[in-house]
């Protein structure tokens, strides 16, 4: 997922554009507060990963595209209050839960 | 005499066009032009309207440079966005007209003119 994409999106990019504007539409039927937080983990990662992620590897993203799309429905449940992330580093085991 | 005659003709011609045409409403009722300038149906927005707020949006933008904003502008080709932050720019339009923009539209619009175009021509942005 490079960011130039042109006019042209390939089948892939638009399932990815399609899930970011699916948590973005989620985290609006949210309070302020957690809205926020939800937009600055959701963009964060979205943006993590089209630069870490290679663009011909279709199996990852596909993996991560589904890993999405199941977390965007427990977002949408209106149980669910918030996100939080885990971060764990390669060298470190640092457990940093937001 | 012939001033009168001719206020009568033009009174008299929406009336028959009403025979043979049809149940016209808006010609039946409107004398003249400037009527149907305050009728209910010109509620739509002005394209100037349109514009100033579409570029208000864009310009608002945290990653955008204000002064580099112009109707004409690319998004990713002038502004040097991503699609990450097309999408973004296209929900906060979303938001400020208060419209439901489907994926396939959104995925259209990657510049201030199309943006434009397609809020514009919007029958139900507000």
């Amino acid at each position: 997922m490079g960011a130039s994409k042109g006019q042209k999106l390939s089948g892939l990019q638009k399932q990815v554009l399609s899930l970011y504007r699916g948590f973005l539409r989620a985290a609006r039927s949210k309070p302020t507060e957690d809205r926020c937080q939800i937009e600055s983990i959701v963009t964060a990662e979205f943006r993590r990963n089209s630069k870490q992620v290679d663009r011909k590897n279709f199996l990852y993203i596909e993996y991560l595209l589904r890993r999405g799309k199941k977390q965007l429905d427990q977002l949408k449940s209106p149980d669910t209050m918030g996100l939080s992330s885990l971060n764990v580093s390669s060298s470190q085991k640092q457990n940093a839960k937001t | 005499m012939a001033l009168r005659a001719a206020v009568l003709r033009h009174i008299r011609v929406p009336v028959r066009t009403l025979a043979a045409t049809g149940p016209k409403p808006q010609l039946q009722w409107s004398l003249c032009n400037s009527i149907r300038l305050f009728s209910s149906h010109d509620d739509h927005l002005t394209k100037e309207e349109v514009i100033d707020r579409v570029l208000d949006v864009v310009k608002s933008f945290p990653k955008v440079d204000p002064s580099k904003v112009t109707p004409h502008v690319h998004f990713q080709n002038d502004l040097g966005l991503d699609s990450l932050d097309n999408v973004e720019i296209v929900m906060a339009l979303e938001e400020e007209f208060k419209l439901e923009i489907p994926d396939k539209e959104a995925d259209k619009i990657d510049s201030c003119n199309l943006a434009i175009e397609y809020i514009y021509n919007h029958p139900m942005a507000g």
